[in-house]
């Protein structure tokens, strides 16, 4: 990473998402840290969005908040469709897929709050990669579970396919495909909020407007790639014909 | 670039969480909306493709009859025309002939008139001509007549000697 100098990197280990400001409390012996607490923040948010977006469903729908959830997440299903092969599938995983983007979303976003990374309990979680590799797990586990699941025992012959002798490099490709998931995530999201913050510490005025305007742009397109990546994952594993 | 067990166990966890509680307040109110409104979209549509259809069915049946109907109608019109042209001439024809007869009666009757005029008149004339002539005869007849007749002619004549 570009900006990685000694006193970058210092700063970034004084204010870096990785480290952040340590546990705040515990709960049943896992300690709560400011990324955990700002997950439960956007999720409240988002319950909040969403009850209020579908209270009072409309056929013709006059509020803005329900015509623009609709917005979204028609054009998340419309752009998984190709991908799980078919509607069917698209709506079958949609779940699963649909909150990977909306989280994955929301969190990216999170990291532009004033305070974010800095201020205890508000931090951007996917700025950490232990978040974006428990995310990068869940995609992991829901692949070979749904993948079993529609093809039963048949399912693990794709591993010696097109050749037996690809066995070992299929099952580290299966392994990568999660790391490779949670780094490019937390990399991006990471290194974004770095070059902010880097920014911020030069010339607090201005100077960092264009950063997080790219931010704005580069939290979209990761929440994008991870979705459309994990719906290509769980798609091929899951896909009923062949 | 150390993994925290903890966050990634909450991240986990929020994550299925949050799965939950956007597949009930979100996704299924959402797509359930959508889908709805496809079909009621879907079905209206297709009511209005029949009705239209129906409609155009009724048009151009419609259209059908009335072009029959004008083909009827001048055919009527045609018809009675013809009729017409053909009780036209015979009407002028019977015209022609009757007044033809007419006048052939009339000239029928004048020249019977004539001849009767005619008749008549040499009648007359005969019957002027007999009493004329009766006339003469009766004075020729009377013996006084005759003698003043004579000696009126002897008067005269002797007048001139």
């Amino acid at each position: 990473m570009f900006f990685a100098t000694p006193v970058f990197a210092a700063e970034a280990a004084e204010h870096g998402a990785e480290h952040g400001v340590g546990p705040l409390f515990s709960i049943f012996g896992l300690e709560v840290s400011s990324v955990v607490t700002t997950m439960w923040g956007l999720m409240i948010i988002l319950f909040l969005l969403s009850y209020l977006a579908t209270r009072k469903l409309e056929k013709i729908p006059e509020n803005r908040l329900q015509n623009a959830m609709e917005l979204v997440l028609e054009l998340l299903f419309k752009q998984l469709s190709p991908i799980m092969g078919g509607e069917k599938m698209a709506k079958r995983y949609f779940p699963l897929l649909g909150s990977f983007f909306i989280l994955i979303l929301a969190s990216n976003y999170s990291g532009l709050l004033p305070g974010a990374g800095k201020l205890p309990g508000i931090q951007a979680p996917t700025s950490t990669l232990s978040v974006t590799a428990g995310l990068a797990i869940v995609v992991f586990i829901s692949t070979h579970y749904f993948g079993v699941k529609t093809k039963g025992i048949g399912y693990f012959k794709h591993f010696v396919q097109p050749l037996p002798f690809l066995l070992p490099l299929n099952i580290i490709e299966e392994f990568v495909r999660p790391l490779s998931l949670s780094l490019r995530l937390y990399g991006n999201i990471f290194g974004e909020e770095m070059v902010v913050a880097s920014l911020f510490a030069l010339v607090p005025l201005f100077v960092p407007i264009p950063m997080m305007l790219l931010g704005i742009l580069f939290g979209l397109i990761q929440a994008f790639v991870f979705t459309m990546l994990a719906a290509l994952y769980i798609g091929t594993a899951a896909a009923e014909h062949h | 670039m150390s993994v925290n067990i903890h966050d990634m166990i909450w991240a986990i966890v929020n994550f299925l969480v949050l799965v939950a509680i956007l597949n009930k307040f979100l996704y299924k109110p959402i797509l359930g909306m959508l889908d709805a409104r496809k079909l009621d979209i879907k079905s209206r549509l297709d009511e209005a493709n029949d009705a239209r259809n129906e409609a155009m069915q009724v048009k151009e049946e419609y259209t059908r009859e009335m072009q029959n109907a004008r083909i009827e109608a001048q055919e009527i019109i045609t018809k009675a025309t013809k009729l017409a042209e053909n009780s036209k001439t015979g009407i002028i024809q019977e015209a022609r002939v009757e007044s033809e007869k007419v006048i052939k009666k009339a000239q029928e009757e004048i020249r019977l008139e004539k001849e009767k005029a005619k008749t008549e008149l040499r009648n007359e004339v005969a019957t002027l001509a007999v009493l004329a002539a009766g006339r003469v005869l009766e004075r020729t007849i009377k013996p006084e007549d005759h003698e003043q007749m004579i000696s009126q002619f002897v008067q005269e004549v002797g007048d001139v000697s």
